[in-house]
């Protein structure tokens, strides 16, 4: 009789736990998806359901002629999300680029001097890149890429090279070398095993890397607001931030709608990789 | 063998290229800066440490980096006990597990700028936390005014943070070998005994990786604090990202001046990147 008791204890305790957790991570994401289906006479006194659920708000940020209403600032929401996309998938390719082969490197060479490289690499990984702003704008300005989105990706990379290059190195260093010594035994260059037998294998780790390097730059404010000035280069962050005037929302359909667009891709890439994420920040130190 | 190694180098070349001339170049900029009374051109003039004493006799300077501590250590840990709940909760055997797990990491994976427009539209006078209050027959409350401005923006740091310690957390708890309880619960150790006195000890070297980390870009956190506040009302939640963007970008603001601030605030940062590479990266 008292076992029963504890086991029904439990169940109510995990329960209450569950619904307490759905509703905490829930409510923002149900209120702000909630808003961007209420239609623009409603939204001054938004209802917990909107009465007459319309997809207007997002349709309204890729026409161009209530780009008036809008500050006249930029045309349409479409430029912002194609420079958004653009500069994510040039520093993803790149930061994977480079970081391959330095991961490879640090994971199976050995020679002097690699222990130093090792640590360069994991400052540049754990310092916080917000101490660019001031530098960056002034080199980036200098070498005439100011209010380039070329500008922006070079600042990007000041982190995600490193990020990924850290994500790889762990995940190469977890494999089995069995694979790889046999193609080197049969005549294959370092550069060939990485080639021809590492990365196919690698997947998990090298879409892990890559994903991390894509949201980090969608994900980029400070850069953008520090590289960036004419409307036709704007990313999504510095988009979204023209719904707001001197801190007073005044298009609340509009920004709930733009919000949950620059969520969808990040959450989505996010969850294909969920297993490997904590492995992936930790560098191997916590194994996922 | 001699061309072998310089091959070895050729694969790390590109990647120290790029953090020497777009990382440790512009930092070391940054500290040439600070002597200068103009950041361009030929309006550059050394005037020694006129820029850090005009920092440091500022009372601002001081208030800054307080916020910046209680920002960042009450947010890591609510972020800790609440990851470490839903991480203890979750790691339990019941039908939809799986699918709460993939649920709990989308704060985390949702942008921080994205979160930050959420709970401006969640804070707002008719956002949803007030229509609860006056429903109930509570007053509205300014959740980004003076009194509560602090908690308000700590709290949404918490929202989108914990799962990062939940994921660590929980492999953590799975990392733990399962006898160690069967045996404990052979001797008759109570739910809370084995809590204490295994569950928790075993996760001590995660929750320092995963503490640190986290500390170290709370720290770091600009977007959050700029899009929420902009550091307002009255400094009241000026950190120090967003106290060196406006001292560097603001009208009448001088880059110098902001450079200076960021290297008098860089052994602050010093010191946690040193114990991160040293405790979270060190048995790597």
């Amino acid at each position: 009789m008292p076992m029963v008791e504890r086991k029904l204890n439990i169940t109510i305790l995990t329960l209450v736990g569950i619904l307490l957790l759905i509703l905490f991570v829930g409510i923002p994401f149900y209120w702000v998806f909630n808003l961007s289906l209420t239609s623009e006479e409603e939204a001054y006194s938004p209802k917990l359901f909107p009465t007459n659920p319309t997809l207007n708000n997002y349709f309204d940020l890729f026409n161009p002629s209530k780009a008036a209403a809008r500050a006249a600032r930029f045309e349409n929401f479409t430029g912002p999300l194609v420079n958004s996309t653009v500069v994510a998938l040039i520093v993803t390719a790149l930061s994977m680029l480079i970081g391959c082969l330095a991961a490879y490197n640090l994971a199976r060479f050995n020679y002097r001097g690699k222990s130093y490289v090792s640590l360069y690499i994991l400052f540049a990984y754990v310092f916080p890149p917000f101490f660019l702003m001031i530098p960056l704008n002034i080199v980036i300005n200098m070498i005439r890429l100011g209010d380039t989105l070329i500008g922006l990706i070079l600042a990007h990379l000041a982190y995600t090279v490193p990020f990924s290059t850290w994500i790889l190195r762990g995940y190469f260093m977890g494999m089995p070398k069995d694979i790889e010594d046999s193609a080197l035994v049969d005549g294959c260059s370092r550069f060939q095993a990485l080639w021809r037998v590492v990365l196919p294998i690698s997947a998990p780790g090298l879409v892990t890397a890559a994903i991390f390097s894509f949201t980090l730059s969608w994900d980029d404010l400070i850069f953008a607001l520090v590289i960036l000035s004419k409307a036709e280069n704007y990313t999504l962050p510095l988009a979204i931030s023209l719904f707001m005037q001197g801190g007073e929302v005044y298009a609340w359909g509009e920004l709930a709608a733009s919000t949950i667009l620059a969520t969808i891709p990040p959450v989505a890439l996010y969850l294909l990789i969920q297993k490997y994420v904590i492995s992936g920040l930790t560098g191997g130190a916590i194994k996922g | 063998m001699k061309l072998n190694k310089i091959a070895d180098w050729l694969y790390v070349l590109p990647v120290l290229a790029v953090i020497t001339i777009i990382f440790i170049i512009p930092l070391g900029y940054t500290f040439w800066i600070s002597f200068q009374e103009k950041a361009l051109g030929s309006g550059a003039k050394f005037i020694g440490l006129t820029n850090y004493y005009t920092i440091l006799n500022s009372k601002i300077f001081y208030v800054i980096i307080s916020n910046t501590l209680i920002y960042s250590f009450s947010a890591v840990f609510i972020k800790a006990l609440i990851g470490l709940g839903v991480a203890l909760l979750l790691n339990r055997k019941f039908p939809g597990r799986g699918v709460l797990r993939a649920f709990s990491i989308i704060p985390w994976a949702a942008p921080a700028f994205a979160v930050a427009f959420f709970f401006i539209l969640l804070y707002d006078l008719k956002g949803l936390f007030n229509r609860i209050l006056t429903y109930i027959g509570l007053p509205a409350l300014r959740y980004l005014g003076p009194e509560l401005a602090m908690p308000s923006v700590i709290f949404v740091n918490v929202w989108k943070g914990w799962p990062f310690f939940f994921l660590g957390f929980l492999s953590g708890l799975q990392a733990i070998p399962q006898e160690i309880y069967e045996s404990a619960e052979i001797d008759g150790a109570s739910r809370f005994k084995k809590l204490v006195y295994i569950t928790l000890p075993n996760l001590k070297t995660v929750f320092f990786t995963v503490c640190l980390l986290s500390l170290m870009w709370t720290m770091g956190d600009f977007t959050t604090i700029y899009l929420l506040t902009g550091g307002g009302p009255l400094d009241r939640t000026l950190t120090i990202p967003v106290a060196s963007y406006f001292k560097a970008f603001a009208s009448g603001a001088s880059i110098p001046q902001a450079a200076s601030l960021l290297i008098l605030v860089l052994p602050i940062y010093l010191i946690l990147i040193y114990l991160v590479m040293k405790y979270a990266y060190g048995r790597t």
